[in-house]
């Protein structure tokens, strides 16, 4: 017996979206770091571009959008004290 | 007195009526581990990054690894497609999705030999540069988990062919394509500070 | 209350078993062979320091014999026997069967022994010398058995981190009805807390291992100075991980001072709720402060403060446990038994240790003692006065419940007044050596620490033997003496409401929750009630 699934059968629209999303955002990403923008606004701006699309696929290929938020929980927290580390090891 | 796991389905009814899934629970607290241990390669690659500058990273082909991480968010699409299929009953569409899946999968992980070989090539190796050492074992790594996800597939295709899943009974597949994904959303991250970010 | 015969035969201890009971055992046995040979490290280091100059062993031995005390304590000892304790006790304290994935328990075991002889093993091929710390490039160009020593660690952060997953899954879904998590015993609530950071900070030293691993055996370049590596780096990889490992090695501990001390004062536990929220206040604050072990490693001087800030700050909830535990047994019934003596034990060491951290925070003060005794007399309160009385502590009171016979009391009572008087004679004249100038890790010394150290030996001898009573109890009354009842100590945690041993899967019927399990003194304080109610929730 499993928990009953928050998320209905026929969602394969919704799939379908998010991915041409993920694909104009990896295209903007290329055409972004190939501009002449420079750091410290193209970092934030690729960044910002990357996150979108890690939280596309979190939220709705992972179904964390519609889960207990528990599950959201334990993998943003990791997320967060990863960042945190990652800027102090360049900053020690 | 039996050694097998003596379990039984009630026994997770804490879980039920909290809403979640025992199995579920288990894979994402693997993947917070598998993040951070992401974490300690990748403050690994920054922090050598912002010291050193890496100007070996210009040799790098942005375009050919764009292409290929479009075909690893090919395969999530493919991944998510099953678990939606079998969610719906489908159990031969949900094959067909993994199959697709395996084939993405192993592309990807063709186009990484290949952009390798290229960069051993021009003179870029594991063991050469402090660039290389940081490169190849971050993105290495990546692959690894790709390859392991790569099996991972063959096994929940083999299951599903031998009808394991169900529209009732599918966290088997489920819990691989939080795998999956998760592996994806890695390389979302080393396409940017890798390749983008200069 | 049905008494089920103990199922199986000793041989199960050797074998692949699912059964968390079993796995616990495993666990704890398992880590107290290696505390033994930990321990005889440590009694050649000493014998070595009893007075000025290389008498035993030349540097190079005493540093193999010093990195492996150190590894072999912190990774094969103090780490897997707190696992085994939550082994044991996690899903009887919750009411559950066994744990959320049974095999996955086993085999998180089962990585233990090979990982232990990898370990050992390095001494065959040119011991690892660089200290539990692995400093590169120290470690990088040292003998082959800094190899094995990095595998070997590596195994055994894996096998941590599959427990941990262990735990976390099945307090979460496996809860008894009743069992909300404002009644979990407060072990249960240490251990998630400790879970929490083996899953958050033990991949960091994974990585770190796998890049120091591949330096060595294949020569990439990471900690190449020369190429633009960087020794800082795995200070930081190490220290990430190796910070926290102390709250895991002490979170346990304190989960079961928490259960000891409203047994054996029979009253209920004071701030139930401060002592939960402490144990993750603890875990939380902990990941962020490992750069204070790198105070003097030249990392820009502003980035210390915000470290010193974050030490400190971590005595507050630690404080908070300690004046809760205080004022749970303020006037009550005490009954010193030989859990409780080692419980009051536990305090009043681990304030110690406690409070020179504090010391040790203070950047100034890091700068003059870094490096000296007065850091490892520290670290000797903590782990030692700490931990292991609380270990010690934990397997006097969990020890009817688990052998299904009783210690003896008196011999309980001799290993705790030699254990007592040994850890303060062996490390408290390590304070002043360290503020006098005496370096750590040094086969040799200035004769001017020669007193301070003649006294350290004495008490480490006296600890080595104290050791005995404990190995005799535990050894005879397992095989020879009294049978237990279920519930000797008249406690109310819910493994004290099933057979000694319990049976195997656990509960004749899965108990139902109706009260907080420290409720001593209470009209109606029956925490189990048998399953023909309805479940309460």
């Amino acid at each position: 017996m499993q928990v009953p699934s928050a998320q209905p059968a026929r969602r394969w629209p919704l799939y379908l979206g998010v991915f041409l999303v993920l694909i104009l955002l990896t295209v903007i990403e290329i055409m972004v770091a190939g501009s002449g923008v420079t750091p410290p606004a193209l970092n934030v701006i690729l960044l910002a571009l990357s996150f979108s699309k890690a939280g596309l696929v979190a939220a709705f290929y992972m179904h964390l959008r519609g889960d207990h938020r528990l599950y959201t929980a334990i993998f943003v927290l990791p997320v967060l004290l990863l960042m945190v580390f990652a800027v102090l090891s360049v900053l020690i | 007195m039996s050694q097998q796991a003596m379990t039984h389905a009630e026994d997770y009814s804490a879980g039920l009526a909290l809403g979640v899934d025992h199995r579920k629970i288990g894979m994402w607290l693997f993947i917070a581990s598998e993040v951070m241990f992401f974490g300690g390669l990748i403050a690994t690659y920054l922090h050598y990054k912002y010291t050193l500058g890496f100007p070996e990273a210009s040799r790098l082909n942005i375009v050919a690894v764009g292409v290929n991480t479009t075909i690893l968010l090919t395969s999530s699409l493919a991944v998510v497609m099953a678990l939606s299929s079998i969610r719906a009953g489908r159990s031969g569409r949900m094959s067909v999705f993994l199959l697709l899946t395996i084939l993405l999968g192993a592309t990807f992980l063709t186009g990484q030999a290949l952009e390798f070989s290229h960069l051993y090539g021009e003179g870029v190796t594991l063991t050469g540069s402090v660039f290389g050492s940081s490169f190849f074992t971050l993105t290495g790594f990546h692959g690894l988990h790709v390859l392991a996800g790569v099996v991972w597939a063959i096994v929940v295709l083999v299951r599903g062919l031998r009808r394991a899943f169900s529209a009732e009974r599918n966290m088997g597949v489920e819990v691989f394509g939080l795998y999956w994904h998760f592996v994806d959303i890695v390389w979302i991250m080393l396409f940017t500070l890798i390749y983008l970010i200069p | 209350m049905t008494t089920y015969p103990a199922t199986g035969t000793w041989r199960r201890y050797f074998s692949w078993n699912t059964d968390h009971k079993v796995i616990g055992i495993q666990y704890i046995v398992t880590s107290f062979v290696f505390f033994i040979l930990a321990g005889m490290l440590a009694m050649l280091m000493r014998a070595e320091l009893r007075a000025p100059g290389s008498d035993l062993l030349n540097a190079e031995t005493y540093n193999q014999v010093m990195t492996n005390h150190g590894s072999l304590m912190i990774f094969l000892w103090i780490l897997p026997v707190v696992a085994g304790f939550g082994n044991y006790l996690i899903p009887l304290m919750i009411g559950a069967r066994d744990m959320a994935f049974p095999r996955l328990n086993a085999l998180s075991y089962w990585l233990i022994p090979p990982a232990g002889l990898i370990m050992l093993a390095s001494f065959f091929v040119g011991g690892a010398e660089a200290g539990w710390t692995a400093y590169v490039p120290l470690s990088i160009g040292g003998p082959p058995g800094q190899t094995l020593w990095a595998v070997s660690v590596m195994i055994l952060g894996i096998s941590a981190i599959m427990g941990a997953i262990n735990f976390v899954t099945t307090v979460i879904t496996m809860r008894a009805p009743g069992m909300t998590f404002g009644r979990l015993p407060l072990f249960v609530w240490g251990m998630m807390a400790t879970s929490l950071l083996v899953l958050s900070a033990t991949p960091v030293l994974t990585a770190g291992l796998v890049l120091v691993a591949l330096d060595r055996v294949v020569g990439t370049q990471f900690f190449t100075v020369a190429s633009g590596g960087d020794p800082i780096l795995w200070q930081n990889l190490f220290w990430f991980y190796s910070h926290p490992a102390v709250y895991i090695m002490i979170l346990p501990a304190m989960g079961i001072v928490s259960e000891i001390f409203p047994v054996f004062a029979r009253k209920p536990i004071f701030g139930y709720r401060m002592i939960a929220l402490s144990s993750m206040a603890i875990a939380v604050l902990g990941l962020t402060v490992w750069a204070h072990h790198m105070f003097a490693s030249g990392m820009d001087p502003r980035l210390r403060v915000p470290y010193m800030v974050s030490s400190m700050v971590i005595a507050v909830p630690t404080g908070i446990k300690i004046f809760s535990w205080l004022a749970t047994i303020w006037y009550g019934k005490l009954r010193l038994t030989t859990p409780m003596l080692f419980a009051l034990g536990f305090i009043s060491m681990f304030l110690i240790g406690g409070l020179t951290g504090i010391f040790l925070a203070a950047i100034p003060v890091d700068l003059h003692v870094t490096d000296t005794y007065f850091v490892v007399a520290h670290l000797h309160f903590v782990l030692f006065g700490g931990s292991v009385s609380a270990v010690y502590a934990g397997l006097y009171y969990w020890f009817p419940k688990i052998t299904g016979r009783m210690y003896d009391e008196k011999t309980g009572r001799v290993h705790f007044v030699a254990n007592f008087v040994g850890t303060n004679l062996a490390y408290l004249p390590m304070f002043a050596a360290g503020l006098m100038g005496m370096p750590r890790r040094v086969a040799d010394y200035d004769p001017s620490f020669t007193s301070y150290n003649q006294m350290a030996t004495l008490g480490g001898l006296i600890l080595a033997l104290s050791t005995l009573p404990f190995l005799y109890n535990a050894i005879v009354s397992w095989a020879r003496g009294p049978k237990a009842a279920a519930n000797p100590w008249s406690a109310l945690t819910l493994e004290w409401q099933t057979s000694s041993p319990p049976p195997t899967e656990n509960f004749a019927e899965i108990p139902v929750v109706t009260t907080d399990p420290y409720a001593y003194g209470e009209e109606s304080s029956l925490t189990a009630e048998p399953a023909a109610a309805p479940a309460a929730g």
